[in-house]
């Protein structure tokens, strides 16, 4: 899906690429360009390195800030063609054009993080030459933020796959090259993978390869320049569940043997900054309406899904005042199982499907508000690896309903 | 008979560890602190390590990021008299924790379930 390549510097090999996917990334680029190249430069100044845009065609000026920034490490600009906007076709781009450079190391970050220092490079890429094959974030991170990931993607890639990975679609990775082969030949590549789903994908795939993990504190709180709202949009909902899902149906004969789950290594400890993460406002009545509210619409589907126990404690929450709103972390875990199995088995349309889930997250995400409002980050951190324990000990109950696993 | 080598620089704790893991049934070994324990963990190949957060000359957070990087599945269960450690990041290498206690039901609970994912994984 590369349309468009300006290669400046002539580029043709590198041991190391660094690449910021973008779009419409004009005002923020510059400052992740210039930290990137900082990096570079301060900690793997013997290495040949390149900075690669990957961006999506964009039409403010993205392209012309990136290469206008100042730095001595070599650039290249790749785009996606007019109107295929996603960023899964990004990283592919970014991904063949390693390969093509013969990289040993891939180091990724978004084009539009303020948080962002030369330190992320270092702790990012130096797990690679230590001989890990995929490095994932370790932000802190307020408590409401990632809140997709805390509730579903963490819990529910552990329970499956046995391995502990904080933050699966954090979105700031780096990978060897092996596993830059994999990901540009893999099969499971589709068009909800190149749109929102490539983070979960990237991480599966590199669990489910037993590709040596590293988790990298990367020293600051993740702040983007553009905040998106507490609440996912609904495309970017079904993107990452949707291909969580679809993964699950195809790796079924790997996460059906494993049980309980593992830790990774860890990396980028003592780096000396400690810094509060920023508020994120949360708007309990936003969360509470989007869940009550879709009761009317999804009514039929869930009673076709759910097993009338617990459907019908659906019906109870839903009739609980505010005050004493609570949706238990085990009937969670039951609904996403459950929510897998029907999904596998198409008992409905699988987009309407996912899309149904959504006002049920937001009955989820009240209540983790709710429950973990008084709490340090530390804390909900405790919640949140308690509730990835109710996960494995209830994964019997999806074993049983999912069916023959071979 | 899986191997557990328990990590603690204080004597009673070792002794009590010990004694009461033998009885069911695993093979433990036992070490006071950080010097050349990776060393001998290398040479004894355990199954699993106890290894205790707070020791004397040795910070336990330190040792569990070595081993997990030159040991990278190898089960290691953190054993405290304070929950406070839980405020460090580096706990996560960690595959569970327990606070120190007499009644060593929880750790017996932990080390079974440590060795079932190994097995698994």
């Amino acid at each position: 899906m590369l349309a468009y390549e300006e290669n400046p510097d002539k580029v043709e090999r590198a041991d190391l690429v660094v690449g910021i996917p973008s779009h419409n990334e004009a005002k923020n680029i510059g400052h992740s360009t210039a930290q990137a190249a900082k990096g570079l430069l301060d900690h793997f100044g013997g290495r040949n390195s390149v900075i690669i845009n990957c961006d999506n065609h964009s039409e403010d000026g993205t392209k012309e800030v990136f290469l206008q920034t100042t730095s001595e490490v070599p650039k290249v600009y790749l785009s996606t063609p007019p109107g295929i906007v996603g960023r899964g076709y990004n990283l592919k781009n970014l991904i063949a054009k390693a390969v093509e450079l013969q990289a040993q190391a891939v180091i990724v970050v978004s084009g539009d993080l303020n948080g962002i220092t030369p330190l992320w490079i270092k702790n990012l890429g130096e797990p690679i030459f230590a001989g890990f094959g995929f490095v994932a974030p370790l932000y802190l991170q307020h408590k409401y933020e990632g809140a997709v990931g805390n509730s579903i993607v963490y819990p529910l890639t552990r329970a499956l796959y046995g391995r502990r990975v904080r933050q699966p679609i954090g979105g700031d990775c780096a990978f060897a090259a092996n596993l830059a082969e994999t990901y540009l030949t893999h099969p499971t590549w589709n068009d909800t993978v190149a749109q929102c789903g490539v983070d979960i994908w990237m991480t599966t795939l590199a669990i489910y390869q037993g590709i040596p993990i590293c988790q990298s504190f990367v020293g600051r709180p993740k702040n983007h320049q553009n905040d998106g709202p507490f609440v996912p949009p609904e495309p970017a909902f079904t993107h990452t569940v949707g291909t969580l899902l679809d993964l699950m149906m195809l790796f079924q004969d790997f996460w059906g043997r494993v049980k309980w789950s593992k830790p990774t290594a860890i990396y980028g400890f003592g780096v000396g900054e400690v810094e509060t993460p920023a508020p994120i406002e949360v708007s309990e009545d936003e969360l509470h309406q989007g869940f009550v509210q879709c009761f009317d619409r999804y009514q039929q589907l869930w009673e076709t899904v759910l097993e009338n126990n617990i459907y019908n404690k659906l019906g109870e929450i839903r009739e609980l005042p505010m005050a004493h709103f609570s949706f238990p972390s085990e009937l969670w875990a039951r609904i996403l199982f459950t929510y897998s199995v029907a999904y596998k088995k198409e008992v409905a349309d699988r987009q309407e499907l996912l899309k149904s889930l959504l006002p049920l997250f937001l009955g989820k995400t009240l209540s983790f508000v709710k429950k973990t409002e008084r709490m340090s980050i530390q804390q909900a951190e405790e919640y949140i690896e308690n509730e990835c324990m109710i996960f494995e000990e209830t994964k019997p109950y999806l074993l049983g309903k999912w069916g023959n696993l071979s | 008979m899986a191997k557990i080598m328990v990590v603690d620089d204080e004597e009673h704790i070792r002794l009590l560890y010990s004694e009461e893991l033998k009885e069911e049934g695993y093979d433990v070994s036992t070490a006071e602190g950080g010097y050349k324990l990776l060393e001998r963990i290398e040479n004894e190949k355990p199954d699993l390590v106890v290894l205790d957060i707070k020791m004397v000359d040795y910070d336990g957070l330190d040792l569990l990021q070595d081993i997990r990087n030159q040991f990278y599945d190898l089960p290691v269960i953190l054993s405290t008299a304070y929950d406070t450690f839980k405020e460090d990041m580096k706990s996560i290498a960690a595959d569970f924790y327990v606070v120190k206690s007499f009644d060593l039901t929880e750790l017996k609970k932990k080390i079974k379930m440590a060795l079932e994912a190994s097995i698994a994984s």
